[in-house]
Order: structure tokens, then sequence, then C-alpha cells
């Protein structure tokens, strides 16, 4: 995106912005010696191929944190904290698996051809798990809106109920004797743009459909956000809500809005964990990506490009610690899956001092 | 001119302070009726039936009281909750929220069982204050690494304790599944802890008490409690202010030492008249005590010394501290001490007196960190209150069972009827649009929420 | 006096002109307050109608009225002789009212072309059928601006950023605003109390030339000079009633002021001379930075010594604040030394200058002097609690404290329930008055108050000004900062201005003119600008 003609986050005046600069030759600079070492220590064998596959798969491993960080980043951009991401992926991934098996089931028993089946059946999970993730993020935003109650405990009763909900219908029906599903969403590329070189196999080819759906939110939450009124007004409402309102913007309905669309998008994150990475459901298997999520939000400064590359950062330990595992039989597996946890910890400790959040973000509005 | 009216007070402190506490205990209580209220609808709605949900709470009450040795396992699930609620409420109060209790219980029990396993031959009152030592050091370490980055960077301890969780679960099963592991087991699991580290059960008391020291040890805590007690609640009314400093304080201990005089003797004789006692199957342990003794030393600390003041003025107006010349960095490292030294003790318990091989297992608990925290919200914070809320959790943990053998309840369910309660805590507002209350005054929510910025 | 006839104005309006605006018995009750009895108030058509009263007396109450964020109890609203119920801002903002608000209503990292269309956005017409989600049309939004801006002489860069511009600035921003939203009656709130001198009569200009194209503006102060200056009417609160209206060709101050406080003395604070002891603080070029690492406090110098109060006058935001927060711990210092009592204290923590001997009532008392949720006998307590006869070590006294603070709640006049109760609860006046007590109580040196009376009560404020010269009496040393012209006036005996983090000069304070201190604080000085 170059956009330089059209009015950008204030951030980002001038044309040259020197800190970037220094952060692109830093993070390039990072990127090859990190790339010398991984390969040094999976034994020399990473070839271009692997280095493409390699960025593949982080894109991948990026799409739950970078919908879970767009979530945060919807909510508090109208100044409500989402403590409750975690909770409301952990939801999406359990609705959908249910949804998933059973619907493919019982339209099997009607006589619906297989395929067919399966490709309703999936479809149906993913929308069904949005929008249970978006009744969450509703009760979210009416007990921190409607009933002003503090927003960090709030998102912790979001996390404590989802892991009873999902908990308590995981014992009851997705423990055992589950009939067989129709599987996770099959990988494909994007026409013309997958044969871009170098770029095309990375991110446009053998992805699913949710990792695709990420790369176009990320365009459109930079669209909504900043070139157009709901944006503006989002903006205004987390920034200082009291000058919206006395222009007769409803600061509620906004933070409602926001706030349920930012459920929406945890929706999506928490349906890849089972309709795109595995065909089954654990009780908490998000694994604190939502946390994750909300770390990328803060290291993005609150933009999108910022939060897809936190979440990419992300994507590429997460990737590491895969190929380590695989290759390296002899490092105990534990250590390699600690490296995304210690990663995040170490670029949230870089960057939250620089990054400044919306003026108003985690305070209750009390209209006079 | 007379400014100051306490009339009420003063005709009848008595009643005046029991309707305060009403009114303070009414709103949790009520959010725990809706709480049990709600778990009953969704078990209505995915069972059909009303009699499953009546089954389904009978089995509940039975497996947490009326069934054999039912009350003392419910003594036992409640006595980590006390520990990790003290301990997150000790930083909710200073503002610092720490969702990470999960590992620092975790790291606690591996510092617990290290010290318990590494050293040998030392007698029971030293081994034991030693152990639970080594599990607070553990806690503490773990919840010092965020609040050390909180101070110099700013990272939020949200974000920072939750992925201090994660790297804690890993490491914990890394050193289960080697440095630690017991080989001769077929299970993955540790080592078995020292026997004079151990909780003592309760039956084990009089063969302990035998061991003049360990008498003595006892004495010593008896006098601890009795000296508190003493000036907390019969030191108390108005008349007492004529008392000096030395002198309340002189009653106090003295009332502590003839208590600790009085157990000293008294105490051998008496352990046979107790049930539990008699019982070689019962499991209940020295923890609850000590869990009570951690109660009121949190109470103490917090509203009864200056550092408590300075946590409790850190947390509710960080820049007024500022202004007071409190030194928050300070405050905040000490604080995060604390409660991960808390969660930290939880962990030992777990392993000391919880877990059945006295050692720890792969993969031991869960949910350990969000109930405790929903413990200490439920409970504001207050360090009588999480006893109350601990127990609530402990029995429902304990009940859980045979409510499920009973009526084919998921036991998680009780998760889901937790969260409701706490749903309900965090948003009294919505408690009373529920119910159609009128908002007798504003009850107070003690902000902890001050965004990213530290 | 007869001239003020409380009906003349409403009743029978001395021409037939439809007033434009016209509020008719309007009350608003609040918890405790009767905001407004039974108001009336008309502005007609091209006029600029002055409302004056103190704090409290019910201005701000009635203009919300009018523009929707309240709705009055009782009265109606007409609006060109037709009654009209105004319900949200949004509906005043659709009858043509505008408001310029006493806190700007501005969104700070926003530029004002999008400050001024937020809410009535423009769109590219191409996309409009998306609603909101439409893309914005800012070059035919600043175009608009930059046309308003020209014809009405406010010279506001539709592009630039809010956090960039100067106060004065930022309030012009908020009148296109208004006029973007083709408002014909502007209510400016007290849009003088951030002003210079000289700022406020660029305003002035502004606003007759609004008025000379057609719009009828709202004019609310509290100061009897702007009055004159600017005003064809003037209407006077006290206490939540209208007492009346005047012209300003018929009136003068003492009648207006009469008419605002209710009685003759304006407070005057009976002073003895000064005399002055040993310094007690010494400032060497002090320089010091705000949040955002702009120097704000540039090359400082003064004394203040025993038994005298060194005011220092400027208008909000001239580096006042960080100069306290510098000398009180709070703020880090750049360059430059303070040396209290001969010690060095520049880099010193806020701890070490209290227990030296520094009293310090703070700007805000809600963010820095007091703990809202916490007890009035704690918060009397906030910086000593860690000492005897307060604390043993490292265990409270809570007897200790609660007899102290008893005591002090009976000196200072606290008007509170009990010491349990919480200080949130308590009203500003007896907010102020726990912080003073608080100071007081200790054997202080040097006290440091920065605005000490702001926004409350007449009552309170005299207390305050007594306990601050008994304070000087008695041998503190005493720094006030106060935006207050008045107030630094009535009790300092040396004034020195502080003009953009500068100290312009110091001047004996029985020597200084309110012109003089006027022309400094507008940074005039020698009759060169600075």
């Amino acid at each position: 995106m170059s956009n330089s003609a059209m009015a950008v986050p204030p951030q980002r005046k001038g044309l040259i912005n020197y800190r970037q600069v220094i952060n692109l030759i830093f993070g390039i600079a990072a990127a090859v010696a990190f790339y010398l070492v991984f390969n040094a220590m999976i034994g020399g064998q990473c070839d271009a191929r692997c280095v493409i596959g390699t960025l593949n798969q982080t894109i991948r491993y990026a799409a739950p944190v970078a919908l879970a960080a767009y979530c945060g980043l919807m909510c508090e951009r109208a100044a409500v904290i989402n403590i409750g991401i975690e909770g409301m992926m952990l939801m999406g991934a359990m609705v959908a698996y249910g949804v998933n098996v059973y619907a493919f089931t019982w339209m099997k028993t009607t006589g619906v051809d297989v395929v067919v089946a399966g490709e309703i059946s999936r479809w149906l999970a993913l929308g069904l798990a949005v929008s249970a993730s978006g009744l969450l993020a509703l009760l979210h935003g009416v007990v921190s809106i409607r009933f002003k109650s503090d927003q960090i405990i709030s998102g912790t009763v979001i996390n404590i109920l989802a892991i009873g909900i999902t908990g308590y219908f995981y014992r009851q029906y997705l423990a055992q004797n589950i009939p067989p599903g129709p599987g996770t969403f099959p990988p494909f590329d994007i026409p013309l743009l997958a044969q871009i070189p170098v770029l095309g196999p990375i991110i446009f080819a053998g992805q699913k459909p949710i990792v695709y759906f990420m790369i176009l939110v990320t365009l459109l939450i930079h669209y909504v956000l900043f070139y157009t009124p709901w944006g503006l007004r989002t903006r205004a409402v987390g920034e200082n809500p009291r000058a919206a309102d006395t222009l007769g913007i409803d600061v509620f309905r906004v933070r409602y809005i926001n706030v349920l669309l930012g459920g929406l998008l945890a929706g999506f994150g928490g349906a890849w964990f089972t309709l795109e990475a595995v065909d089954v459901f654990n009780p908490l298997m998000t694994n604190g990506l939502g946390f994750i999520g909300l770390a990328a939000m803060i290291f993005g400064n609150w933009t999108p490009f910022g939060a897809l590359a936190g979440a990419l950062i992300f994507g590429l330990g997460n990737t590491i610690t895969t190929t380590l595992s695989f290759n390296r039989p002899d490092i105990p597996s534990q250590f390699p899956q600690m490296l995304p946890y210690v990663l995040t910890i170490l670029v949230l400790t870089g960057f939250v001092g620089r990054a400044v959040p919306p003026a108003a973000d985690g305070q209750p509005y009390e209209k006079q | 001119m007379s400014s100051i009216t306490e009339t009420g007070a003063r005709r009848a402190p008595g009643l005046a302070i029991l309707l305060r506490w009403l009114d303070v205990l009414s709103m949790p209580a009520l959010a725990i009726l809706l709480g049990f209220a709600g778990g009953a609808i969704i078990i209505w709605i995915t069972s059909g039936s009303l009699e499953t949900v009546g089954a389904a709470y009978l089995g509940m009450i039975n497996g947490a009281f009326f069934k054999t040795r039912g009350f003392s396992e419910t003594l036992v699930a409640m006595t980590p909750y006390v520990f990790l609620g003290l301990g997150l409420a000790v930083g909710f109060k200073a503002g610092l929220f720490n969702i990470g209790a999960e590992g620092q219980f975790y790291i606690g029990a591996i510092g617990a069982v290290w010290a318990g396993i590494a050293f040998t031959g030392l007698p029971t009152f030293i081994h034991l204050p030693l152990v639970i030592l080594a599990g607070a050091l553990g806690g503490a370490i773990w919840a010092g690494i965020p609040a050390l980055l909180k101070v110099r960077t700013g990272a939020h301890e949200v974000i920072t304790t939750m992925m201090m969780n994660y790297i804690a679960f890993r490491l914990t099963e890394y050193l289960v599944s080697y440095p630690l592991r017991d080989t001769k087991s077929s299970a993955v699991q540790t080592l078995r802890v020292s026997p004079n580290a151990e909780l003592w059960s309760l039956h084990q008391i009089p063969e302990r008490l035998q061991d003049p020291f360990n008498a003595l040890f006892v004495a010593l805590v008896f006098a601890f409690i009795a000296w508190t007690l003493t000036e907390w609640t019969f030191l108390q009314p108005r008349w007492i202010k004529r008392l000096t400093w030395l002198q309340r304080h002189g009653i106090a201990v003295g009332i502590g030492v003839g208590i600790g005089l009085v157990t000293l003797v008294g105490l051998p004789p008496l352990t046979h008249l107790w049930w539990p006692i008699t019982d070689p199957y019962d499991r209940m342990h020295i923890g609850i005590f000590l869990a009570l003794i951690a109660a009121v030393a949190v109470w103490r600390l917090m509203w009864k010394t200056t550092i408590g003041f300075e946590m409790r003025t850190v947390g509710a107006n960080p820049d007024a501290a500022k202004y007071a010349g409190i030194h928050s960095a300070r405050v905040i490292i000490i604080t995060m001490l604390i409660s991960g030294g808390l969660a930290g003790i939880a962990g030992t318990i777990e392993v000391l007196g919880v877990s059945i091989c006295r050692c720890l297992p792969l993969f031991f608990s869960s949910g350990y960190g969000f109930d405790s925290i929903a413990i200490a919200l439920i409970a504001k914070n207050h360090p009588f209150g999480i006893l109350g809320a601990a127990f609530l959790f402990g029995a429902m943990r304990n009940g859980a069972d045979l409510m499920e053998l009973q009526s084919g309840v998921s036991k998680y369910v009780i998760a889901l009827i937790q969260a409701l309660v706490l749903l309900f805590v965090a948003a009294p507002a919505m408690v009373r649009y529920l119910l159609r209350m009128k908002a007798a005054r504003e009850v107070e929510i003690e902000p902890l929420t001050r965004g990213w910025g530290g | 006096m007869t001239t003020v006839l409380p009906q003349a104005s409403t009743t029978s309006p001395p021409d037939s002109m439809i007033p434009v605006l016209q509020a008719v018995g309007i009350t608003k009750r609040f918890p405790g307050v009767l905001a407004n009895d039974h108001v009336h108030f008309d502005l007609r058509p091209g006029e600029i109608h002055g409302l004056l009263g103190e704090n409290g007396a019910g201005k701000s109450t009635l203009m919300n009225i009018l523009y929707g964020l309240y709705q009055p109890d009782e009265g109606e609203i007409r609006i060109n002789g037709r009654s009209t119920r105004i319900t949200s801002p949004h509906d005043a903002i659709a009858q043509g009212i505008g408001m310029v608000h006493q806190h700007f209503m501005l969104v700070p990292p926003l530029t004002v072309t999008e400050n001024i269309i937020l809410g009535q956005e423009s769109l590219q017409p191409a996309t409009r059928f998306m609603g909101q989600l439409s893309a914005l049309d800012r070059r035919t939004a600043a175009q608009r601006i930059r046309e308003l801006s020209h014809q009405y002489r406010l010279d506001v860069d539709p592009d630039a950023y809010i956090k960039d511009l100067p106060v004065g600035l930022q309030q012009r921003v908020e009148i296109v605003k208004a006029l973007y939203r083709r408002a014909e009656i502007l209510i400016l709130d007290e849009p003088t109390a951030v002003l210079t001198p000289q700022e406020a009569d660029e305003l002035f200009v502004i606003m007759k030339e609004l008025v000379r194209q057609g719009k009828s503006i709202v004019f609310i102060t509290h100061k009897l000079r702007e009055m004159f200056a600017v005003t064809d009417r003037i209407s006077v609160m006290r206490a939540g009633k209208m007492i009346g209206t005047v012209t300003p060709q018929t009136a003068t101050s003492e009648m207006l002021a009469e008419m605002m406080v209710g009685r003759k003395v304006i407070l005057q604070i009976d002073k003895s001379p000064a005399h002055p002891g040993n310094t007690v603080l010494r400032v060497e070029n002090l320089q010091v930075q705000d949040d955002r690492h702009a120097t704000t406090v540039q090359d400082v110098s003064f004394e203040v010594r025993e038994g005298e109060i060194l005011g220092i006058a400027g208008v909000q935001g001239n580096g006042q604040r960080e100069l306290v927060e510098a000398l009180t711990g709070l703020r880090r210092v750049v360059s430059g030394r303070v040396i209290l009592l001969g010690k060095e204290v520049t880099h010193a923590m806020p701890r070490r200058i209290t227990e030296l001997g520094t009293g310090h009532v703070p700007e805000d008392r809600h963010k820095h002097g007091l703990v809202l949720s916490f007890p009035v006998r704690d918060n009397l307590v906030l910086c000593t609690y860690y000492q005897p006869p307060f604390a043993r070590g490292l265990e409270i006294d809570e007897y200790a404290i609660a007899e102290r603070s008893q005591k002090l709640v009976a000196e200072f006049d606290v008007r509170t329930p009990s010491i349990r109760t919480t200080a949130g609860s308590l009203s500003g006046g007896n907010q102020q008055k726990v912080i003073v007590a608080r100071e007081l109580d200790r054997p202080v040196k040097l006290l440091i108050v920065n605005q000490p009376t702001r926004g409350l009560d007449v009552g309170s404020i005299e207390f305050i000004h007594r306990r601050i010269v008994q304070a000087r009496d008695r041998g503190t040393a005493v720094l006030l900062v106060s935006a207050e012209l008045d107030e630094i006036m009535s009790l300092a005996d040396r004034i020195a201005v502080m003009y953009k983090g500068r100290i312009l000069e110091t001047l004996e304070a029985g020597a200084a003119t309110r012109e003089q201190l006027g022309l400094l604080m507008a940074g005039v000085k020698g009759g060169v600008h600075v």
C-alpha cells in the first residue's frame, strides 16, 4: 500500500520517517541473523524453498494471532479494553468443531452427498463459531458499556465463562464417541496472485480460507479506520468520547458495534484452530494466543499493519518451534515450545513504552 | 463546632456493624444464588429434565459435605484456593492484575518438590518450613519477573504474567519429565518428597507432637494466632482507646503467650478427642490452619501496616501515591513478590498435602489460575471473604465428582456456575437490574484498569 | 439599587424583535441542588449577550440545557418564537445552536478537518451508498473550512493536527466547528479562561465580526471587565436564579459585582505587612520539560523567604504546573538547581522534599491530592502515615490516626459525616480543606499552593485564603501559584509573572497594578512583546 497522498494516521507525517527506516534496517539485519542461526541449528538444510515454505507457514500461524489482535484493535480504538479475546476464540473453536461434526453427521443421515455436506457443514460451522464469539463479545459490551464494570474484570469473566462453557460441552458431547467429521478446510491457491514470483507462493498459495480472510481483513480495517466516517467516529470515541457526544454521535452505539465486530473477528481466529489447523477440539487449545494477539496489537501501536507485523513475529516463532521439534529431537521439545511466549514478552517489553494507546482506553463513558 | 456525627454508630455499634456487613455481603450472596440459578437453567436445557437439576445439586452437596470424609476433602480442596486467592487479592489491591497465579503455582510446586527431595534427614520443624519457603520463593521469582518488566519497561502484567504461565507449564513439564523424574515409577512424576517435609495429616498429629520441638513449633503458631485475634477483636471497642500502644500490645502478646503455653501442655492429650484425627484414611492436613494464619497475616499486612497502606494507595491512585512520596516501583515489586509467594505456597500445599503421591505428577492441576481470580474478585479482595469464597469453590470442586456420578451432568458445569457467579459479582448493577432492585447506594468497584500505559 | 428588574427583560422586550433563542421558566434539579430555578433568558438576533455569575451559579447548567446535554425539569425553550424540545446535542445542532465548551471538545490526535467534520462527514459521491463505510471526502471539507475561515477571519489551517495548535487556535477550531454546522446561535462558555488578555481581545474582534454577519452569541464569563468590552446586554445569575438583565451603558462594575455576589463586599483579606526572614527556597536557572518533552520552564530563578507569600501569576499553561512539579520532586529537572533550606534538592525524591518541611497543595486535587476511595482519615495522613505517632515501625496505629483526624476535621471545619467517609463523597470545598489541613498539620517551612481555590464556593475560598495568610504570619514561606489575578493580588507580597516558561518580572505587590500585570501576563514587557 503506498498512499502518501492520502491522509494517514498522525504518527507518520513526513515522507521519510527516520525511525521507520531504522526499524526496517534493524528488522532486515535481525531476519538475516535469525536465518543464519536457525539454519545452523537444523544442520544447514534450509534452502530457498525451505525459506519460502517457512514464511508460508509463518503466515498460517500468524492468522489467529492477527485476528485476535484485530479484535483487540477494534475494541480499543473505541476505548473498550478486551482481554476476553482468548475466551472468545476458545468459544469459536469449540462451536466450529461441534457444528462441523454434528451438522455433517445429520446431513449424511438425510442423504446429502458427502462432499456437499462437508462443504456446507464447514461453512455453517464457521458462521456459527463467529456468531458464538460475537455473543460473548456482546456480553462483554453489555457488562462493560452498559453496566460500566471494570473492563479487565469483565474480560476475565468472559475468559472464565468460555472455559466453563467449552469444558462443559466438551465433556458432554465432544470428548468421546464423536462421529467422523468432514475434516478441515482444504487449502487452495488464489488464481493469478499465486503466480507472483516469491510473494505468490508465500502469501497466496496453499493457504486455507481464514488465512486469506485475515489478509483481506487487514486491508479492510485499515480502510475503515482511517478513511471512513465510521472509523473517524470510532477513533474520536476512543480518544475523547465527550467530544463525540457533543456532536451528536452515540458513543454507546459506536462502542457496542465495534466490540461486536471485534468479537466476530475473534470468532474467525477461534475457528482457525478447529477448521484449519487440526480436526479435534481440546479444552484450552487456544494456548494464550488471544493474549499474544493483544501483545501484537500493542506492538503495532493500535494499527492493523503494525498488529499484523507483530502477529508475523509470533508466527515465525511458532514455525521455528515446529521445525526445531521436528529436526532436533535431541533438544527437549519443551524449550522450543517456550519460544513464542518468550518472544512475546521480549517484543512487548521492547515496544510498549513507545506505543500510545487511545486516550480514553478502558474508561467507561458516563453520559452527563 | 461538632462537624462529626457518628451518632448512629454510637447508639448501637453492634447493630451498625452488623448492618454494614450485611450490606457488604448481600451482593456476593445474591451473585452466588444467581450463578447457581443460571447453572440450573443450563443443566435443565442440556439435559431436558428438571429432575437432573435436582439430582446434580443434591449430589454436589452430598459430595461436598455429607459423604464419608466429604467435609474433610472440601477443606483439603479449599486450602490451595485460599493461598491463591490471597495472593491475587494482594496484587489486585495494589492495582496489579496478576493473572499468572497458575504459573507461580507450578513453579512454587517445583521449588517445594526440589527442596523436599534434595534434603534428607532434616527434622520436620526445619524441613517443613524450608520446603514451604522454597515454594514461596519459586512463586515469588515467577511473579518477580513480570514485576521487574513492568517497572523497567511498562510491559503490562496482564500479558506478561499470562506468557509466564505458558513458560512455566513447559518448564515444569521438562523438569518433571527429565531432571526430577522418578525413574522407578511407571507414571511420569517426580520423586516423593521426604516424609519429614510432608504436611502433617491430622491423624499424624499425636505422633508428631511427641517431638518436643514440634510441640513448641505448634505452640508458637497458636500464640501468634491468639495474639492477632486478641488485638483485632477484643481490643477494638472504644474504651480501649484509653490504653497506650504498649499496654494494648502487652495484653495481646500476654494472651498469645498464655494460649501458646496452654497449647504446649494441653494439646497432645486433647488430640484424641477430635474425629478426623482418629481416622487414618482422612486426608485432612494442617494446611488449612496455615491458610487461616495466612488470611489473618494478609489482613494485617494490608490494613495494619505502612507497606499495606502504600500498596492500597498505589492501587487506588498511583498519582496520589507518587505525590505522597511513595516509591511505586518498590511497592509494585514487593507486592508481586508477596502475591507470587502466596501462589507458590499454594503449589507447595498441592504437592505436600493434596496430591496422593506427595510428588509432582505431569499435568497435575489445571484451572487453579482462573478459579483463584474468581475467588479473589468474589471476595472483593478481602482476606476473610477469600476464606468463604475458597470454601465455596473447594466444596464445588469436591462435590463435583459425586454430582457427575449421580446425575450424569459433567463436572465441568461447576466452572460454568463459577463463571456466572463472577459475572454477577463483577457487575452489581446487572444483579440489581435482573432482580429489579433499586440501588441503595453506589457499590464501588475498585478500578484495576489503567489501560496499557502502566 | 432599583435598576434591577428581574422580569423586565423577559416579559416586555423593549422592541418588537422576536428573540432567536428564549428560555422560559427553566428549572433543573440535581440531587441536593437546585441548579436552575425558573430561569428566564432571551437572546436577540445579532447581539452578544453576556451571562455573568460565580462558579456554581447555574450558567453552565442553563447552557447545557439549551444545548440538549441536560433536560430541564420545568420550563420551555423557544427558537425564533416557536416552542421546541432539545433532547440531544443533535437536536441543538439541527436547530442552529453551536456551543464552544469551556473544556474544548476536540480530539487531539486528529486533524482540524477531521475534528470539524466529525458526525457530519462529507463523502466521496461514488461511494455514498456504503453509508458510514463510504470514503471520506477530506478535500471538499477542507475547502469549505478554508472558506468559512476566510469569511469570518478565523485563520484556521484545516490540515493541522489539533495537538500541535496553541489554545487560542483550538478555540477558533471550535468556532469553525459550530459554523460548519450552520449555527446561527453560538454559546461561548468561559472562552477567555484559558486566554491571555491579548488573545481575549482577538477573540472579541472575532465575536464582533460574527455578529456583524448576522450570528447571535451568548458569552459566559465571570470576569466583569470582559462584559463591558464586548457585550450588548448582560444577564446575571446567582445561586441558580436569574437576577436581572442590564446594558453595559447603564451598568457599573460595582453594580454587576453586587448582583453577582449578592452582597456589597468583595473578598478582601485582612493582611498585615510581611516580615520576610531567611531564604527558604532558592531556585536557580531552572529548566523543565513537559510530558511531550517540550521545554515549558526555562531559566527560572527566584527566592521565597520566611514569612512572605510569593505569588506566581500567569495564564494557565505557561509552565506553572511543570514548575511546581519540579519543585516538589514529581518531575525531572533538566538543568538548574533547587535549594531548600540550604540543601540541594534538585533531583530529590518527593518524600525527601516533604520531610525537609515542604507542604504542597496540588493543582488537581482528584488526581494528586486525594485518594478518593480512601476515608477522610487516611487522606489526612497520606504523607505522614509512616511517621510516629501514626506508625511504629511497620505497624500503623489507627487510634493515633483517628485522634488526629478528629482534631483536624474540627479545626479546619471539614463538613463530613464521619472520618470514615470516603473523600470522594465530599464536596470540592471540603476536599480542598482536607488537603490544606493535611499539609498545614506538619511543621512546614515552605508551603507550595497551586490553584488553591479553583472551582470552590465563596466560603471555602475565604477560609483557605485565611489559612494561607495565617501560615505566612507564622513564618512559613509560601509559594502561591494561581491563574486568578484577583487571588494573587489579594494574597501575595511579591508577584512574579510567568509567560511561556519564563518569569518576566517580579514586582512588589503594593506597587503592581492590574494593567501592569495583565500586560506582563500577555508577554508584553516594557512596551515590547517578548
